[in-house]
């Protein structure tokens, strides 16, 4: 070899072992089982349904079961967790230590008095790998609650007909798929979800703000039938949105690993942003002191702020609420299944009006539940395998004061319970079909 | 020849190595993002009938680790070592499962539609499975059945023909499911409140032969 070849060739076999310990070290380290600062052994998760509205004077049963962590990566894993729930009852002083008992499915569970005044709980349990959590996870500062049913309004709703549905009063908004000034956001194809705009609310001023996240932006829809776009940042795929009474708009950003609430003003400048105290929130509402966030395992309200700087998680957790406060020191509370739903209007401790909804159709989820004159206006799905609507009644203290059904004009998804927002007297419903979004307006009549 | 003299023969020639390595490997890298699956493999085992606590506890580990159209394969280090992935590009080689893929997965489902066994997908394994969730939906494969969404239960799934999420927790206080499931390159892996159950697009089904 020529010796004047020597240095270049030198360079070039240096620089091609620097450029693959460059690539190695960057591809290897992406795709490692366990990168440095992972968390690799945490807690995992207690899941658990509260059961928020139970008759009086009797029995119920708090039920709890446990996703592991720190799983390794070979066949089965599950823990074997232990745990007590930590009782009081309302007015009381302490908690009293009840054991779980593990059941022949696995579910840990403990039969609680409901007694004359309610109770308040949590859970504190051991997963079997020596690590404790607490659910609600800031445990007896801001426990988990059941308010005492003594007496109730009975709807029974019969067997659903699936009949004609019932139209709009009228079309506010209709807008196309894309990106236009005049379009939405569509997120499709195969093997994922079709995801449109998430959300919407109605602002103090009637503009309808829609939550165009696939498109990371808010669309103002104005009476006068212009628009206007507000571009937001938006990491996750879906969220929720509610609008205050002063405009501020209050934006859940629902993404996989942390949920951020961000705040902006009317005209969409950024006025805050926290992390959500819980790793899922699937709704925002806007309560009598500041924005509340549902958010799992503890579902529980978690305030997250209407100031800045917002709540913290920790304050979030010691704040969280088992009720959805709204204006009037009243709050509400839901609590469904497939065969009724029950709801409350709960000021503190004490029921002020309580709902039992029966069908002998399978009830669905409870897309919105709001005080309405002296009752509540609620919207729940009705369905069997083959077919779904949307049912609006009208609740008042002495049964059903008016009910109808409503098309479920739902081909793209949105967030799970942002179908309907109330304003007013008026219901609006987002909907949506292949060739885009209109949001509908129903007159519900009567006083709000 | 001078210190200068091998300096400036030495620094072309290292230019020169380090831009033909980083164009023939890196460009490739870049183009596919972050190439994250680089680094999976093919490892699985069969098993005996295992639980649905255990397929719950597989999928779990999943959440918060993206998603990818066609993918399978993810560590545990609970961030998308992928975000941002051009949606519906299986050539993006980005981290996490798409909806079926995750399904076929933590259901520990074999390759071969006519074998009901179960088999242990390391994290790791880059694989999809046979399903779509369109062939779920329609109970498609030895191990699946399609059964009526009012019996289902933890680990069962809902699916429609563009998606298909799992049962993680079973009826909240709204009356909703919690559901496990890869659902969209932005929204990646996770847990999700979703009404499934109750939306005529989507059909029960169920894996057989749990523990």
């Amino acid at each position: 070899m020529k010796k004047k070849w020597r240095w270049p060739l030198a360079g070039f076999v240096l620089g091609g072992l620097v450029g693959a310990t460059l690539l190695t070290v960057n591809v290897v380290g992406a795709s490692s089982p366990v990168p440095a600062g992972a968390e690799s052994n945490s807690f995992g998760e207690i899941l658990h349904t509260p059961p928020l509205l139970a008759r009086a004077s009797e029995p119920i049963e708090l039920r709890y079961d446990v996703v592991c962590g720190g799983a390794k990566d070979e066949p089965g894993g599950t823990c074997s967790p232990k745990g007590s729930v930590f009782v009081r009852a309302s007015g009381a002083n302490g908690f009293v230590e009840q054991p779980l008992e593990r059941e022949p499915d696995g579910l840990l569970s403990a039969e609680v008095s409901v007694g004359d005044g309610g109770f308040d709980y949590y859970a504190e349990i051991e997963n079997g790998h020596g690590e404790t959590a607490t659910l609600p996870e800031a445990a007896a500062a801001a426990p988990q609650h059941v308010w005492p049913l003594r007496s109730w309004t009975t709807v029974d709703l019969g067997a659903e007909s699936f009949g004609e549905t019932t139209p709009p009063s009228s079309v506010v908004s209709e807008l196309t798929w894309g990106k236009g000034t005049q379009a939405l956001g569509l997120d499709s194809g195969q093997e994922q979800s079709r995801i449109g705009p998430s959300a919407f609310d109605v602002a103090p001023d009637g503009s309808i703000v829609v939550l165009d996240q696939v498109n990371h932006r808010l669309s103002r829809l104005r009476p006068d039938g212009t628009s206007m776009q507000l571009p937001i940042d938006f990491a996750g795929g879906e969220g929720d949105l509610a609008v205050g009474g002063d405009g501020t708009i209050y934006v859940l950003d629902a993404g996989a690993s942390q949920p951020v609430v961000r705040s902006f003003s009317p005209a969409g400048d950024l006025i805050a942003g926290t992390p959500l105290g819980e790793a899922t929130g699937d709704m925002i509402r806007v309560g009598s002191d500041g924005p509340l966030v549902h958010a799992y395992p503890s579902e529980m309200w978690l305030p997250t702020g209407r100031g800045r700087p917002p709540l913290a998680p920790e304050q979030q957790l010691s704040g969280a609420q088992a009720a959805r406060t709204v204006d009037g020191g009243q709050a509400v509370v839901v609590s469904a299944s497939p065969a009724e739903a029950r709801f409350a209007l709960v000021r503190g401790g004490d029921v002020v009006g309580s709902w039992l909804v029966r069908s002998s159709t399978s009830l669905g989820e409870v897309q919105l539940a709001e005080p309405y004159g002296d009752g509540l206006l609620v919207v729940v799905r009705v369905w069997d395998e083959n077919q779904a609507v949307f049912r609006v009644l009208r609740l008042a203290p002495d049964g059903l004061a008016g009910s109808f059904a409503v098309d479920r004009a739902e081909w793209a998804e949105t967030a799970s319970l942002s179908r309907f927002r109330l304003h007013g007297s008026t219901l609006y419903q987002l909907r949506s079909d292949p060739s885009g979004v209109e949001i509908a307006a129903f007159e519900i009549g009567g006083t709000r | 020849m001078t210190s200068r003299t091998k300096l400036l023969r030495f620094v072309p020639g290292l230019v020169g190595g380090l831009t033909l390595v980083l164009l023939a490997f890196g460009t490739p890298a870049g183009a596919y993002h972050t190439n994250f699956t680089w680094g999976c493999n093919n490892q699985w085992e069969n098993v005996a009938r295992v639980r649905r606590s255990d397929a719950r506890l597989y999928a779990y580990v999943a959440a918060s680790e993206g998603y990818q159209w066609g993918g399978g394969c993810w560590n545990n280090n609970n961030v998308d070592d992928s975000p941002g992935d051009p949606p519906r590009d299986p050539n993006t080689r980005g981290e996490g499962p798409d909806c079926s893929g995750f399904t076929f997965k933590s259901w520990l489902e074999r390759s071969e539609t006519s074998d009901a066994g179960f088999r242990y997908h390391y994290w790791l394994q880059n694989v999809h499975g046979p399903y779509s969730a369109a062939a779920f939906k329609s109970g498609a494969g030895a191990p699946n059945i399609t059964v009526a969404k009012a019996s289902t239960v933890y680990m069962d799934a809902f699916a429609s023909t563009n998606h298909i999420g799992m049962i993680y927790w079973a009826n909240t206080a709204y009356n909703q499911d919690r559901i496990i499931e890869a659902k969209c390159e932005a929204c990646g892996t996770g847990t999700w409140a979703r009404t499934y159950r109750g939306n005529p697009d989507y059909t029960g089904v169920r894996r057989l032969y749990w523990q």
